[in-house]
């Protein structure tokens, strides 16, 4: 087990390396050269120059290949091309945001995701249990594009119940008025995929041995379930919500851009668009080190549950 | 279920196979049987516009722009319509001592149009409106089903092709092989979609059906990936494989003949989650700009223009594709419900 | 007195003293005009941005010496930071500027306690800032090549690889605290809108130096605003400049009823009225339209997307919208759209189809640019708000003919004899070749987004109408723009808006030598350069009148542009906003506005 460990964040290296050197070909290669962006309306190739020159691209590759890897064992990306702020400010204040919706949505959605779960499991097979689950098929065939668009429509303009959309300067302000439309959008497009997911998690449980000699020995339904069955599903509903975190973080950008919250999401995007690569550098670096953390806890709970499982 | 493919058919015996099993099972699942006629008249239709034999004329403007649908009734003016142009045909331009090289041929050619060119009528409503070129919303909406499907079709076949392979190579050789995939996995899944998206955007330069399917299938291969590898490790283990091995089988065999047959369950019902979720990335894909080009028609490319469009009042052509994607996507995922159902049943 | 009689007038005087200020808080709740923003900003610093949006901000805090007459249309300077107009020598090389004495810059640590004034050397060292290759600023163009002295400075420094900025230069002499001379290499008749422009507003070399490269977020300036709190992309506060020099609002007003009802309103006002500004950045139309309907902002003027919801079709403002008291103001934006040809005769190592001065080549071109359906575009896509663009120059802007018509009609029946005629025969594929036989294929180039799309499925439209095939070339803007400056564009829409209200700013886009700058079409013509460069000399008038038009015929003539039109800015603004009328250059109106109490306050 130790050693299995000990390999795993070896391999760290080798898939940091990777990571550096896909992002390295990508933004060179392919991402578009910022110098002309920068430089705007009127430029002549002499200032081009200029520009590559003070962001350092003209550089041999090799160099500037180096640079990164220095830059990622400092944790110091410099600054953004685009507004000069240092990019680990930029993240300080913007995971901030991120995270003020993020969090509320995650807990309430898992939460009201688990209590229907819970009910469909107990009610299953029944018409309840196949109406729920039809309804939560379609509620999921809709795109959270069309969710966003119609909620802020109705909830915020027509009804006039949240804010359209803006940031204020207070967590508690940011949290109770400017987030919640955000977290509801969030959670109603995570409810029905979640609802079918802990479902099968809760049937996986009480389909196993365990179960059915728990009820033999004479126990109540609502024990084995709420008992033995939720303590069980909740290592993969728990390992499930890991693994989605760090994709999660930078990946609600829809939902930040629409209601104009200030978060790592939306920063992306922003990056992208400007071919700002030092934030690009820092996301892609920050995100790669989670994910291959968040994977290594799962896999060795894995293995925790399944001990036939080898690790190798 | 995990029938040995070694053992001969004892004679006299013939005991029926999974598939038929699992076959007669879903057969007495109603609504599994209704899904799977739906998903199969999306096909037809869907095969029947790639064959040009419906819809063929989709793209003509035969509407107002914006031509509401008919239960609604035409739109209403409002204010006095827009000053016709005045192009009051034009005494001698003042050339302003700049010849024209052209100006006697265009000369020429006017002599010879003489008359004016008949203008074209318009209809003001249509069955569900039109959108802002005055095309058919009900027509886009099944010619989109063409490329829509079709991204979803291949693109699920191609990731599970892929997260099969390499699956299968990784959960089984295990080894350097499946530290190699491994590293191929993290790597993928360490950096933001939306950058890796970007990267095999531009590698593949084009743009169109092709750059979509490529994406969704190089990048989503991660997630079947990672539960066939687990499943090979699982299996790798049982009598039957060591059994296979004993009697000499090679590895390939052993992989893909043995154990490929008792994984297979997992792989569709995998492909079928897949097309879904590529049906519905598809749409986000179009919204980035990343989607189909300018003469194709998808849902992701109506939904895109609806953005616009909802604020301005015009609800039909989000609602004709949100209703065609949602009855599809409902479809098939109430279909792989009831095949992994039918496959497994005690799960039931 | 006795006590008690003492208490009570005491008691009665400090209810007095409590009450008079609450009446007053009552009666005068702060002003703030609360506007948005439709794309993010990137910081303050005048030489490091190049966005409109960041440029507006700079506008309210800084000072140029020269800015616009509110009213005045065509935009006319006046002074601003300097006491008058320059004086410029008779050979149109020197400025003198005599700046105004009392003007402050904003209180700030930099400045250690003690109150800056604002001198003429700021803004010696504010130009020469725009020359040091460490800021590589994208608005360099407005300065370089036309101050005596810089450019050589700006040599050395990037030999040496820092800018001197204590060097003397010739161009750029402060002979006292309160008088910079500026002198050119060559005259130039627009040089004073360059110092009309928001960037060039002077900068306090102390903040400047005290806050290094947190300087964009850290602006110091002697305008009418200051910045009060700054969340990154996503809300700017600003509060009024408490040591601004005030202004007098006292413009005449023209004709337009509406000019001469804010007159009637602010005439005589000291300005700044208001208390404060709050920009929220909102990048979807739909959360800046929603937040104008319930009176979270008050001001919206980028709603191009929804202007059907409040327009009718003949230009006027709905009657619900009427009867809640909106105000419209609407203006003709100083822009052009066109669609170019590349000119040259190969793009890269290929040859290319449209570009070269042959006969067959003309008519080719021609032929597209009379097959656009440019009433589509101004019907369908900019939903009526916008006006047919014939001459390069853009109304509002000095030079601008509105007599002048096009050569070029729309005649999609015309333009396929005329491709017969040449040569361009169809296919079996239904689409023309070229006259040698070889297959003819329009490249157009745009950007991945939903607004580029509609352009594309227009121009696709209008080429299927004479049978020229096209493709369309995605790029995401910075590659975009690389390829244009490198000339290697087929054929792509572009646009252009007005930095002054000069047409020279628009002529220039035709000129050889800007080829790889701002000539994206990549033209040079000799007959026309020749009549650039004697235009240059010229002020606005009818001699400059008149080779424009040959410049603009030459133009159609060899079919380097399709001009398209130039939008037209419908500008809400709620009951309460006073005296806001657009401005074709000014970038906000900031300070010439007023609230009036919101009824129910």
């Amino acid at each position: 087990m130790l050693g299995y460990v000990v390999r795993r964040l070896w391999q760290f290296v080798p898939t940091l390396l990777g990571v550096v050197l896909l992002v390295f070909f990508l933004f060179n290669f392919v991402g578009g050269d910022p110098a002309y962006l920068l430089a705007g309306k009127i430029s002549n190739p002499a200032q081009i120059e200029n520009i590559r020159r003070q962001l350092g691209v003209d550089q041999p590759y090799a160099i500037q290949l180096w640079i990164f890897v220095k830059q990622i064992a400092s944790g110091d990306f410099g600054a953004s091309w685009s507004t000069n702020e240092r990019v680990s400010e930029i993240f300080a204040t913007r995971l901030g945001p991120s995270l003020t919706v993020l969090v509320p949505l995650l807990a309430i959605g898992t939460l009201l995701a688990m209590a229907a779960a819970m009910l469909v499991a107990y009610l299953r097979g029944s018409l309840t249990d196949r109406a729920i689950m039809v309804g939560c098929t379609v509620a999921q065939s809709i795109s959270i594009l069309v969710y966003i668009l119609v909620f802020q429509y109705v909830l915020a303009y027509q009804l006039g119940w949240f804010p359209v959309q803006g940031w204020g300067i207070t967590f508690a302000e940011n949290l109770l008025r400017y987030s919640v439309l955000a977290i509801i959008v969030g959670v109603a497009v995570s409810l029905a995929p979640d609802i079918r997911l802990y479902r099968s998690f809760f049937l996986d449980e009480i389909n196993q041995d365990y179960v059915r000699t728990a009820r033999a020995k004479g126990l109540s339904e609502r024990r084995v379930l709420w008992v033995h069955v939720l303590r069980n599903a909740a290592i993969p509903i728990v390992t499930n919500i890991l693994l989605q975190l760090p994709g999660l973080l930078a990946g609600a950008f829809l939902i930040e851009r629409f209601f104009g919250i200030p978060g790592i999401g939306r920063e992306v995007i922003l990056a992208v668009e400007r071919s700002d690569f030092p934030v690009i550098k820092a996301v892609t670096v920050y995100v790669a080190v989670a994910t291959m953390i968040v994977n290594l806890a799962a896999d060795l709970l894995y293995k925790a549950i399944d001990p036939r499982v080898q690790l190798k | 279920m995990s029938e040995s493919a070694i053992l001969p058919a004892l004679p006299g015996a013939a005991s029926p196979g999974v598939w038929t099993l699992a076959w007669r099972r879903f057969c007495r699942d109603r609504l599994g049987l209704a899904c799977l006629v739906v998903v199969v008249i999306y096909g037809a239709v869907m095969a029947a516009c790639a064959a040009g034999w419906i819809v063929r004329d989709w793209s003509e403007e035969v509407a107002v722009t914006f031509a509401p649908p008919s239960f609604l009734g035409p739109e209403a003016p409002r204010g006095a319509p827009a000053a016709a142009a005045a192009t009051a045909p034009q005494g001698a331009l003042e050339d302003y001592g700049i010849p024209d090289p052209l100006a006697d041929d265009l000369a020429e050619i006017a002599q010879e149009l003489s008359g004016v060119s008949a203008s074209e009528t318009r209809a003001v409503t249509l069955a569900f409106g039109a959108d802002k070129w005055g095309r058919d919303v009900l027509k886009k909406a099944v010619k989109g089903t063409e490329t829509s499907l079709f991204v979803g079709l291949v693109a699920a076949a191609l990731a599970a092709f892929l997260g099969t392979l390499f699956g299968a190579l990784a959960g089984y050789q295990g080894g350097w092989l499946d530290d190699l995939f491994n590293w191929l996995y993290s790597v993928l899944t360490s950096i933001p979609y939306l950058l890796l998206v970007l990267a095999v955007a531009a590698v593949v330069n084009q743009k169109g059906v092709l750059t979509v399917i490529l994406i969704l299938g190089l990048t989503g291969w991660t997630g079947i990936f990672r539960l066939i590898r687990a499943e090979y490790m699982k299996h790798k283990v049982r009598e039957y494989v060591l059994a296979a091995d004993a009697i000499g089988a090679s590895a390939a065999r052993r992989m893909f003949v043995h154990i490929l047959p008792n994984v297979s369950h997992v792989v569709l019902v995998q492909l079928s989650l897949h097309v879904v979720l590529f049906i519905k990335s598809e749409v986000i894909l179009t919204f980035l700009g990343f989607g189909v080009g300018v003469d194709t028609v998808s849902w992701g490319s109506m939904l895109a223009e609806a953005q616009s469009e909802l604020i301005l009042g015009k609800w039909w052509q989000i609602t004709a594709a949100t209703v065609a994607m949602a009855v599809l996507v409902s479809a098939f995922s109430l279909l792989t419900d009831a095949l992994r159902d039918a496959l497994d049943p005690r799960l039931k | 007195m006795s006590l008690g009689s003492h208490w009570r007038r005491s008691a009665a005087s400090a209810v007095f003293l409590l009450a008079v200020p609450a009446a007053l808080q009552a009666a005068d709740p702060p002003k703030i005009l609360r506007v948005t923003f439709q794309a993010a900003e990137t910081g303050f610093d005048p030489v490091r941005v190049s966005d409109y949006y960041s440029g507006q901000i700079i506008e309210a805090i800084f000072d140029p010496l020269l800015t616009y007459d509110y009213l005045a249309r065509p935009a006319k300077l006046v002074a601003n930071a300097a006491e008058s107009l320059p004086e410029i020598s008779s050979d149109g090389r020197s400025y003198v500027f005599r700046i105004r004495k009392g003007v402050y810059f904003a209180d700030d640590p930099a400045f250690k306690g003690r109150k800056r004034e604002l001198t003429a050397l700021d803004y010696a060292y504010s130009f020469k800032r725009f020359y040091d290759p460490r800021h590589r600023s994208p608005y360099a163009f407005l300065f370089t090549g036309k101050i005596v002295g810089l450019d050589e400075l700006a040599e050395q420094a990037k030999a040496s690889g820092s800018f001197d900025y204590d060097a003397p230069v010739a161009g750029l002499q402060t002979p006292d605290r309160h008088t910079l001379v500026i002198r050119l290499k060559q005259p130039d008749p627009n040089f004073s809108h360059v110092l009309a422009y928001p960037l060039s507003g002077a900068v306090a070399r102390e903040a400047i130096e005290a806050y290094g490269d947190e300087s964009p977020s850290h602006p110091v300036g002697s305008g009418p605003f200051l910045l009060k709190r700054y969340t990154r992309s996503s809300k700017i506060v600003l509060a009024a400049n408490p040591g601004y020099r005030g202004k007098l609002w006292d413009f005449v007003p023209g004709d337009d009823p509406r000019q001469r009802e804010i007159a009637s309103q602010m005439q005589g006002k000291r300005l700044p009225r208001l208390d404060g500004v709050e920009v929220s950045i909102m990048e979807e139309t739909q959360s800046r339209w929603l937040a104008f309907q319930r009176g979270e902002t008050d001001i919206e003027y980028q709603l191009w997307d929804v202007a059907p919801t409040f327009m009718t079709d003949d230009g006027k403002l709905r009657p619900e919208f009427v009867r809640r008291g909106i105000q419209l103001d609407r203006t003709i934006d100083p822009e052009i759209t066109y669609l170019y040809f590349n000119m040259q005769e190969r793009i890269g190592e290929a040859p290319n189809p449209v570009g070269g001065f042959g006969k067959e080549r003309i008519a080719l071109r021609r032929a597209i640019a009379m097959s656009y359906k440019v009433e589509d575009q101004i019907r369908i896509i900019r939903k009526g708000q916008a006006v047919r663009a014939e001459y390069p120059v853009p109304p509002g802007v000095a030079g601008h003919d509105p007599g002048y018509r096009s050569l070029i009609p729309y005649d999609p029946r015309a333009a396929n004899e005329l491709l017969e005629k040449f040569g361009y025969r169809k296919g079996a594929d239904g689409y023309r070749r070229q006259p040698d036989g070889a297959p003819l294929v329009i490249r157009n180039a745009s950007t991945p987004t939903e607004r580029d799309r509609q352009f594309d499925e227009l121009l696709k439209r209008s080429l299927d109408s004479i049978g020229v095939r096209l493709e369309i070339q995605k790029e995401r803007f910075p590659e975009l723009l690389k390829l244009e400056k490198q000339c290697r564009h087929m054929t792509r829409m572009a646009a252009w808006i007005a930095d002054y209200p000069d047409g020279d700013n628009f002529m220039q886009l035709l000129y050889g030598p800007n080829v790889n700058e701002s000539n994206n079409a990549c033209y040079r013509s000799k007959e026309f350069d020749r009549r650039y460069e004697k235009s240059r000399r010229l002020a606005d008038g009818p001699e400059r009148d008149r080779l424009y038009h040959e410049m603009t015929r030459l133009m159609e003539v060899d079919t380097v542009w399709l001009l398209l039109d130039s939008r037209i800015r419908n500008a809400l603004q709620q009951p309460h906003v006073v005296g806001f009328t657009k401005h074709p250059v000014l970038h906000t109106e900031w300070l010439y506005l007023d609230l009036a109490p919101r009824s129910g306050d």
